[in-house]
């Protein structure tokens, strides 16, 4: 599903650069470079998100998120030139759902759009893959070659972690946080019991693992690899 | 401005010097009325008048009414008795006894501040009109007057005190005012210019990663929009540290201290650094010790700038990749925690305080600065060792139990 983001931003060079960058994602975009003509666009047709400026000719998008929301309750992002951490926080205080500062890579920037719709939209599938493997979140298993793999809490609770943050390095402690709702302090040994045997179920050769990876004195990342 | 302070300081330390002048003279003067008899000569000098009352054949003759003026003489003999008077007033008994005399010349003669001197032949009494002179006995026990010139100096010394304290007082709260002034000025311009480079920045580096990655341009272009977008990325990180080491400067940032456990909040920011794409081509290596570290109280913020200055650091003055190594341990009851990796030119220890920008030389190496400001501003010390291999450590004290 293509989502259209509206752009609220005073500046048409960026405008125009923003709008690109979510055109080639895949986005459908539309502009607005003042309060008026933003609130306008989104009471005549509410966007799926919204980037929005801090600094804007008419007003300021602090106030102008209320307004927004009052219309609908969709995703907003800030994105502005303030880096103060006032700033930052007055605007996450207000409720937006991520604060950009420019200026930014466009990667940044469709990485953290991505994220916050995947979040409000929740548009995971609810059996993603991973290489041959086939995780089904609904009933809590992975499903590889025809036999169905039980999870159990902490397996699913590990996997859901690194799934989510899939490409990435997730710390122990970030790990041990979802797992115990604690530090790692006394579980690093519970943990790895738990990685290994999440690679028992999830690797054809857990001692040779090809997605569950031990990044050493950091964590652990799920490499991502297309459907087969 | 510093003109303006000047006249200022000279202005308020004479206006001291003056206070203090007139709190001591005004102090010698009670010290002095207070001692001395210098009141009882609040008249012509009786012996004076004295001298120009002489005894004649038969009567006394005075010759000196001007210098009695308004007021009125009596002569006593020995006996108690007035033998002469001039202007007496009619109340007043001509015999007085030993009682009366003693009383008068203390205190007042029915009212009348009397003065007296003691003559071959009696006593001359010269009174003044009721209610027009203060009379006091004085005197004091040559104990507490030997005491007095400490007394005085001490006084003197409370009063220079107070003087010097009230001029720092208000000299440093001018000082700070012209301070603050210049600081929200310089801060302002800053603000201003990293606010308005910002959005054109992003158009910049937006441009320049999308030509990075169009299949339609030749590997050449392509490197060429890499440089511009690592330049660009350069001079955001310039802006930002630019700014917040300003905002350092001029006490402008608040600290958002919380406890922080160390191991932990470093693996995050190793872990964020190697998933944002910085650490490429580079060996990232943790040291931490295998017991857990006390807990430390900073700010996430500023303290995550710092180490991802110091990673970034090694990043660039090492192109071709290099190890870097994050660790942290306890070291005579403080958090050590350094980065080290490859080699840097020019490693200078920046002091907290040094100036931004020496006159006439861009800001060489902002980013470092900023880690000793950071440092500083919790209490502790950044150094920064050459190498090889390029070593940067920061003290810092852990959390008060």
């Amino acid at each position: 599903m293509a989502y259209e983001i509206l752009i609220v931003d005073d500046e048409p060079a960026l405008q125009r650069m923003v709008g690109e960058i979510l055109a080639q994602a895949g986005y459908r975009t539309r502009s607005a470079s003042t309060c008026t003509q933003a609130l306008e666009q989104v009471k005549a047709a509410p966007p799926d998100g919204v980037l929005l400026d801090i600094m804007l000719p008419d007003g300021d998008g602090f106030s102008l998120l209320g307004k927004l929301r009052a219309v609908r309750d969709f995703p907003v992002l800030f994105l502005s030139a303030r880096d103060e951490d006032e700033a930052r926080l007055r605007g996450l205080g207000l409720g937006a759902d991520d604060y950009i500062t420019k200026p930014f890579l466009p990667q940044e920037l469709l990485l953290r759009l991505g994220a916050v719709l995947r979040r409000v939209y929740r548009e995971e599938p609810s059996a993603p893959w991973l290489g041959d493997t086939r995780i089904d979140w609904g009933k809590g298993t992975l499903r590889r070659q025809g036999e169905e793999i039980p999870l159990t809490a902490k397996e699913y609770a590990l996997l859901k972690k690194l799934w989510e943050a899939r490409g990435n390095i997730v710390t122990v402690d970030a790990l041990c946080s979802a797992l115990w709702e604690g530090p790692l302090v006394g579980y690093d040994n519970t943990l790895m019991v738990h990685i290994r045997r999440l690679r028992e179920k999830l690797e054809a050769d857990p001692s040779h693992p090809r997605y569950l990876l031990t990044v050493r004195g950091l964590g652990y990342r799920l490499k991502q690899e297309d459907k087969p | 401005m510093k003109l303006r302070s000047l006249w200022k300081g000279i202005l308020l330390v004479t206006l001291s010097a003056f206070l203090i002048f007139f709190i001591t003279a005004a102090g010698c003067f009670a010290f002095g009325c207070y001692v001395s008899d210098w009141g009882r000569g609040w008249s012509a000098p009786v012996d004076q008048i004295s001298s120009t009352l002489t005894r004649g054949e038969e009567d006394y003759i005075f010759t000196g009414d001007d210098l009695l003026g308004d007021r009125w003489a009596m002569l006593l003999n020995q006996e108690g008795r007035v033998v002469w008077s001039r202007n007496k007033p009619e109340e007043l008994p001509e015999e007085y006894t030993l009682q009366d005399v003693v009383s008068f010349t203390r205190w007042y003669l029915e009212d009348y501040p009397v003065l007296c001197w003691t003559r071959e032949d009696g006593v001359l009494v010269v009174g003044s009109p009721k209610g027009s002179v203060w009379k006091h006995d004085v005197n004091m026990e040559m104990s507490y007057l030997l005491k007095m010139p400490y007394w005085f100096l001490g006084i003197f010394l409370l009063a220079l005190v107070g003087v010097l304290g009230l001029a720092r007082v208000t000299l440093g709260r001018w000082f700070r005012q012209e301070q603050q002034v210049r600081d929200a000025a310089r801060s302002g311009w800053i603000n201003g210019v990293s606010h308005d480079i910002r959005t054109p920045l992003s158009v910049v580096m937006g441009y320049a990663a999308q030509m990075e990655q169009s299949p339609a341009l030749p590997p050449e272009e392509k490197h060429r929009a890499s440089a511009i977008r690592t330049q660009s990325q350069m001079i955001r990180d310039l802006v930002n540290d630019l700014n917040l080491t300003m905002r350092l400067d001029c006490d402008m940032q608040a600290l958002r201290k919380e406890s922080l456990q160390p191991e932990v909040f470093l693996r995050q920011i190793a872990a964020d650094f190697l998933n944002g794409g910085m650490g490429d081509g580079y060996d990232l290596e943790m040291h931490l010790p295998q017991t857990p570290l006390p807990r430390l109280w900073g700010d996430p913020f500023l303290l995550r700038r710092a180490v991802n200055n110091l990673l970034t650091n090694c990043v660039r003055h090492n192109p071709d990749g290099c190890t870097i190594c994050l660790g942290a341990k306890e070291e005579k009851g403080r958090l050590v925690l350094w980065v080290e990796g490859g080699t840097v030119k020019k490693a200078q220890s920046p002091e907290p305080s040094q100036p931004l920008d020496q006159e006439g030389e861009p800001a060489h190496g902002t980013g470092l600065r900023l880690v000793a400001q950071i440092a500083a501003a919790h209490g502790g010390k950044a150094e920064f060792r050459p190498g090889p291999p390029y070593r940067c450590i920061l003290r810092l004290p852990f959390a008060k139990k």
